[in-house]
């Protein structure tokens, strides 16, 4: 043998070992004959849909739970529930993160002398809280029990639990507790209730500081009728608020008023309608004289709107066949809360209520929720060393009692603390023993969110770790503490009590659908003039706030704070300010440019109490001495105390503004705030100038034109209707495994979502949401540029990126002019057992692969199979991609496009519909609506 | 330096490499070269001499995209009282005792990026030995094609059947 011959040979043997390990087959090498056939009708390796309830938040929406492999993957809004009627917010859809949470609590803990944790078995844990309950009992010391919002069964329960054991049940505790409103409800009709509002039947609809779309009682069910609202030529929606909020970007009108300055308004407006004909008769001249006076140059100047705009206001108020005015949110957070509260409840009686806009029978469950006063006076208690045990579940009353409160300092005095959580938080941090609760897909239960909906919970998911449901630990303690229990478990528990209160048939229904409504006595609402008149007599409109102020405002992506560390919503970017990660306060860009500030230039704000140093984001369209400090990542979302409501302060005004010098790196993910006058969200302006193919000559391509045979898979998105709530987005991320890649990768441009909402700002700072995904182009400039073919036009319109031969070139994102395709820079692991929370119908995409919007090509196999089966062909609104689906508005609409009979065409050939850069000849299967 | 020291060292550093490859080959784990079943299940009885359906045991085939492993009590079922003294049935009873579910060793495995529905080729009239060859003869089951992208598409392209990539690749 020669040398060459040598080299040769050892270049085929070593090269032939090195093939023969390629192609890896792990985790694929068994086949499982499971011990018992599996469930009745669930065929392996298909979905199946179990309903349940969303507890992200209090609002308590209808879910149909996508299992796979026994667990769930996928939340959906149940289209039939009462609540959300299909759609979920991005909360919602984030709260699978809650359940596979790598720091979901796993057993329960104990603080050791030296403040550590360390973990004891459940035996030991109720036995020392039942020794404990004894003890402090026997030195007269009255054991309490705080709890967040609690409805249904486990209320009984809790009751039943606090009675026998001689436990207080203390007034609940909710960031957002509406205490203003409710009390003004109760000083006015002596029912101190949320009612439902019906903006759905309005044709005026005023909001004063409600975030009728981030946070206020029932978000995703007001989305659905506030987007309808705006949709609508001949209603009229009108937002006034100090600060920018994504309510107020999305109204027909926002009219932007001093802080503090909502009480001065409702006054002006409440007299300037009672002298209406049409409400004169209504309004009793008693309460008249005990208004305090009002005229329209003071209003103008306290809350800084124009006379004219005041009294367009006004009149257009006075001519609303059903006007309805929401008060609530920031408008009710300053020392003016309980005037704006009670003059907002009395324009409601005069103008809502003879037309049933407020509807107290469906009214939100909220009668058992305090306000902070309760919290101040159980830290007074504390304080005097009258408090035995103090259980805390399901909330985080330290990080949201104002400093004032001195809650963290007075907790310590209590003998034993208790904590109740599903994941650590400032509460936990300060409890001698914490318990972990299992999340809501994990055990059975059924709440009552407004009066007259149950919702179910049911067990999805068999606990990984020892938490317990709240029942389940109930009913242990009881039997720990007392020796006897009601009921063996929390299981049999509720189904006795479901057994009592509803019939055969109803439960029937509570098991299929998830859901129960009972119907609910019509209530009548009368003004009590002598309560009236009394609540009136004290009523005293204090000055507006000093300025500069800035709002605390409530959050989109983490309502009061309490969704924050599910990652996936740090990832998803604040809608207005295209901010994913960190915290920021936004200011207007005249205070940018007066203290000449940039994006990330770091800001101090400071009072005689308080201070804060959060690096700068400049919002266009903000008022120019109100500062918005987005609540998420804030230690103290409380400044203070409503003496009067009993409501949080979420104001701090009089503030001194100093820049420090410092820049922060801030991962704004938008390009840029405004369109550049590219036209992408067309104006009259832009409508003028054709855009389109016949400037262009006919088309010369070396590339066969595009034939379709049975499908033309389109999507239209109506951006009147599109709030940039950013559903979509998380539905995009759980349902396709995308992947969550951290703060780092987002400063490097290198975010995963295939679907983003890009704000484009005008002069006058309006915006106009615009949701960017893969357009799927007839004639896609990324396919043309891919050397191996894994980028390619399927026969059905889609344009399909094949992975698996995908070798990382990038040239087709390069080429892409919506910027819509995503490399994978990193093989992305999530952490176990987040790893439990993947989509089997799509593969994991590894490091180098390039990935994008596929219209949920998974979803329209499942579609299209259902429909062989029955040899026809899928129908309209059969497939429809994950984010349609979720979409509270209704703005996504999916389907074929050769069906003439389908609701897509009838869109797509609608007059306000467009295509993005159609100037470029890309022909997008994506079609937009615009805005008129 | 003699002539030949050279060639001595090229020949020791390339024969070494040649070496480390055989002793890499020889000790790989075992569990890779033990290619037996846990339990010796003979198709050729079930199939062939008693002549079950295939569907009768992979209930799922016709329904959905895999075919689905019986469960141990499907087969114990029937063992319950059939050859309940032979060793591999007494293998079979004690998965049942334990509880324990039984892991085969899979012989017909696509990547994990393929979506393969066993229902969608069923209903268009495959037979099961097109892709899985003559089971019912098979002491033990092996696999007879390839089971790679050019074999599937030399059937799609003959029966007409999809030659769109985004059929098969997830």
């Amino acid at each position: 043998m020669d040398r060459r011959q040598f080299l040769q040979m050892l270049g085929l043997v070593s090269g032939a070992a090195a093939l023969s390990s390629c192609g890896s087959d792990k985790g694929q090498k068994e086949l499982v004959s499971l011990l018992v056939p599996t469930e009745d009708g669930i065929v392996p390796g298909t979905e199946a849909w179990r309903p349940s309830t969303c507890c992200e938040c209090p609002a308590h929406c209808g879910l149909l739970t996508r299992i796979r492999e026994n667990r769930p993957v996928k939340l959906e809004g149940n289209p039939r529930h009462p609540v959300n009627r299909g759609g979920l917010c991005l909360r919602g859809q984030a709260s699978l993160w809650r359940l596979y949470h790598p720091q979901r609590l796993q057993s329960p803990l104990k603080r050791q002398a030296d403040g550590r944790l360390q973990t004891i078995p459940w035996s030991q844990a109720l036995a020392e809280i039942a020794e404990a309950l004894q003890h402090s009992r026997r030195q007269s010391r009255q054991n309490a029990w705080l709890a967040g919002r609690t409805s249904g069964t486990l209320n009984a329960l809790l009751e039943e639990f606090c009675s026998s054991l001689g436990i207080e049940r203390l007034a609940e505790f909710e960031p957002f507790s509406h205490a203003a409103l409710r009390q003004s409800y109760g000083l006015l009709f002596d029912r101190a209730d949320l009612p439902r509002y019906r903006g759905d039947q309005a044709d005026l609809l005023i909001t004063v500081g409600a975030d009728l779309l981030e946070t206020f009682l029932s978000p995703v069910d007001y989305t659905t009728q506030a987007s309808a609202l705006a949709a609508d030529q001949k209603r009229h929606w009108l937002h006034l608020e100090p600060h920018y909020s994504l309510t107020g970007a999305n109204a027909d009108d926002r009219l932007v008023l001093t802080p503090g300055s909502e009480g001065s308004l409702l006054l002006w407006l409440l007299q300037s309608l009672a002298s209406q004909r049409r409400y004169r008769g209504r309004w009793p001249q008693a309460l008249q004289d005990l208004l305090p006076a009002s005229d329209l140059a003071a209003t103008a100047a306290a809350t800084g709107l124009r006379s004219q705009q005041l009294q367009q206001l006004a009149s257009r108020f006075a001519r609303a066949e059903k006007p309805l005015l929401i008060v609530g949110g920031v408008a009710t957070g300053h020392r003016n809360g309980q005037p704006v509260a009670l003059l907002g409840a009395l324009l409601q009686w005069l103008t809502a209520l003879p037309w049933g806009g407020m509807d107290f029978s469906a009214g939100e469950n909220y009668s058992r929720v305090g306000s902070l006063l309760d919290l101040e006076e159980l830290s007074q208690r504390l304080a005097a060393d009258r408090i035995g045990v103090l259980f805390v579940s399901r909330c985080d009353p330290v990080r949201h009692s104002p400093a004032a409160l001195g809650l963290q300092g007075t907790l310590a005095k209590a003998r034993l603390r208790v904590g109740l959580a599903d994941l650590a938080d400032d509460t936990t941090d300060q409890m001698d023993l914490i318990l972990p609760l299992a999340h809501g897909l994990e055990t059975w239960g059924d709440t009552e969110p407004r009066r007259g909906v149950i919702g179910l919970l049911q067990p999805l998911r068999t606990p990984q770790q020892q938490a317990l449901s709240e029942g389940d630990l109930l009913l242990k303690l009881l039997r720990q503490a007392t020796g006897k229990s009601p009921a063996a478990d929390w299981e049999t528990y509720l189904q006795r009590n479901w057994q009592n209160r509803f019939s055969r048939v109803q439960l029937g229904q509570l098991m299929d659908d998830g859901y129960l409504t009972e119907p609910q006595p019509q209530l009548s609402i009368r003004l009590d003039l002598a309560r009236a008149a009394k609540a009136l007599q004290g009523l005293h409109l204090q000055a507006p706030l000093t300025l500069p102020a800035a709002v605390i405002a409530p959050s989109i992506r983490s309502f009061d704070g309490r969704s924050r560390s599910l990652e996936l919503l740090s990832e998803i970017p604040d809608p207005l300010t295209t901010i994913s990660y960190g915290s920021w306060v936004a200011i207007a860009p005249q205070t940018a440019a007066r203290l000449r500030l940039q994006d990330g230039d770091e800001l101090q704000m400071k009072t005689a109490a308080w201070q804060s140093k959060q690096p700068v984001r400049i919002q266009p369209g903000q008022a120019a001495k109100v500062l918005t400090l987005p609540m998420d990542s804030l230690p103290a979302p409380a400044t203070g105390i409503d003496p009067l409501t009993g409501e949080a302060l979420r104001y701090c005004e009089a503030l001194h503004l100093k820049p420090t010098g410092k820049r922060h790196r801030l991962p704004i993910l938008a390009g840029s705030p405004s369109q550049q006058g590219r036209g992408l969200i067309p104006t009259p302006v832009h409508r003028q100038q054709k855009h389109d193919q016949q400037n262009h000559g006919p088309r010369a391509s070396f590339y066969p034109e595009p034939h379709y045979e049975n499908y033309r898979w389109a999507m239209a998105i109506d951006l009147q209707r599109c709030i940039g709530c950013s559903a979509c987005v998380a539905a995009c991320y759980v349902e396709n495994n995308v992947p969550v890649v951290g703060a780092a990768d987002h400063l490097a441009g290198r975010e995963m979502s295939w679907l983003r909402i890009e704000p484009f700002y005008d002069e006058q700072g309006r915006v106009d949401f615009l949701p960017m995904l893969c357009q799927h182009c007839n004639y896609a400039p990324c396919e043309a540029v891919c050397p191996v073919y894994a980028a390619y036009h399927n026969p059905e319109g889609l344009n399909v990126q094949v992975y698996n031969r995908c070798v990382g070139t990038r040239y087709c994102s390069n080429n892409c002019p919506y910027k819509v395709r995503r490399f994978n820079w990193w093989q992305h692991k999530r952490t176990p057992p987040l790893d439990l929370l993947r989509n089997p119908d799509l593969p994991l995409r590894s490091k180098g692969m390039m990935e994008k919007c596929t219209f949920c090509l998974q979803r329209i196999r499942i579609a299209k199979d259902r429909a062989k089966d029955q040899k026809r062909l899928v129908q309209d609104g059969e497939a429809t991609p994950a984010c349609a689906q979720s979409c509270p508005a209704g703005a996504i609409a999916f389907g074929n496009l050769l069906d003439k009979e389908s609701g897509i065409y009838r869109l797509v050939h609608s007059q306000r519909a467009y295509r993005v850069l159609a100037e470029l000849g890309t022909e997008p299967a994506v079609h937009y609506l615009r805005p008129e | 330096m003699p002539k030949w020291l050279p060639h001595i060292l090229l020949c020791a550093y390339f024969g070494g490499f040649l070496l480390l490859i055989a002793v890499l080959a020889w000790f790989r784990p075992a569990a890779h070269r033990d290619n037996s079943q846990p339990i010796a299940f003979p198709h050729t009885v079930h199939a062939g001499r008693l002549g079950l359906a295939c569907n009768f045991c992979h209930e799922s085939v016709a329904h959905g995209p895999q075919a689905g492993m019986p469960a141990v009590a499907k087969c114990v079922s029937c063992h319950q009282a059939i050859a309940t003294e032979r060793p591999e049935i007494q293998k079979l009873l004690s998965y049942q005792k334990k509880g324990e579910p039984i892991r085969w060793r899979r012989i017909h495995q696509l990547p994990d990026f393929i979506y393969f529905s066993h229902k969608r080729h069923v209903s268009s009239g495959l037979d099961c030995s097109a892709c899985h060859g003559a089971i019912a003869e098979m002491k033990e089951v092996r696999r007879v094609r390839s089971l790679q992208m050019g074999w599937c598409l030399s059937c799609h392209r003959s029966r007409g059947a999809s030659f769109d990539c985004a059929t098969c690749h997830k």
